[in-house]
């Protein structure tokens, strides 16, 4: 796996290095076009975006799972700092997620540190033995298929 | 049946209580335990403990056993495994982005350079 995972207080915080520099990366979270481009899991098909770019504004993704048929999430900006940060939420019924995006400049890179809150934090504590067993096993499948 | 989405909103809604959280970590400690010894060192009802126990027995958390006129509760760890699955499930979701990504800033980079 490239990204690094740690499990933290109330979710997971994953770190990953891009060899671009800050402004540009940033603008594929900023630009509705160039996310949709990449955002969505592996199953996620015809990825569709609008957004709202503002502190309050709101953005809907639709996707079409395959398998699953269609799904749309919608969200919530809750702070930008352009290039630096992007926090928004996601109402999942009832189960807040929150994902903070930290964007750092290193040299000419960029590291991302993008925080997912979905868990108490009790719970984290209680369940992060079993899944970092978890994590190792999805770390040796995704070397597995790396090229 | 109940979808895995819904499963796994009732999940967090229900582990979104301190109170849940308590009584979960509780259940952990030993095999089986009574409403009433659940009750125990919380400060309220034991009507109060039943609705938390009802919502942890919804979300597949808890199991309840009856014997007699006694309820008896365990945990049960195939909930959590729900959670772990999609800890693992949200990781790998955003891996997959990120490589996307990756792919499409180094082809913009590229196009940059030939210019």
């Amino acid at each position: 796996m490239k990204s690094e995972v740690t499990i933290k207080g109330h979710g997971i915080e994953i770190t990953r290095f891009f060899d671009a520099p800050r402004d540009l990366v940033f603008s594929y979270w900023k630009q509705a076009e160039k996310l949709q481009r990449w955002s969505g899991c592996k199953e996620a098909k015809n990825c569709q975006i609008q957004m709202d770019f503002r502190v309050g504004g709101s953005f809907k993704q639709k996707m079409h799972i395959t398998g699953a048929g269609d799904f749309s999430i919608e969200g919530q900006y809750d702070e930008i700092i352009e290039p630096e940060r992007i926090s928004y939420h996601v109402d999942l019924g009832g189960a807040v997620n929150r994902v903070l995006v930290e964007f750092f400049e290193q040299e000419k890179r960029t590291k991302v540190v993008l925080t997912h809150e979905g868990l108490p934090q009790q719970f984290c504590k209680f369940i992060s033995q079993g899944t970092t067993e978890s994590l190792d096993k999805l770390d040796r499948m995704l070397d597995g298929v790396a090229v | 049946m109940v979808s895995k989405r819904k499963q796994l909103s009732s999940v967090f809604a229900a582990l979104a209580d301190p109170t849940r959280r308590r009584i979960l970590e509780r259940l952990s400690k030993r095999e089986e335990f009574r409403v009433t010894e659940l009750a125990m060192p919380f400060r309220i009802s034991l009507p109060a403990i039943s609705r938390h126990l009802r919502v942890l027995e919804n979300a597949r958390l808890v199991q309840r056993r009856r014997n007699g006129r006694e309820h008896l509760f365990r945990a049960r760890s195939g909930g959590l495994k729900e959670v772990q699955g999609w800890i693992v499930h949200c990781v790998a979701g955003w891996e997959f982005s990120f490589d996307s990504l990756d792919e499409l800033l180094k082809s913009e980079q590229r196009r940059y350079k030939s210019l």
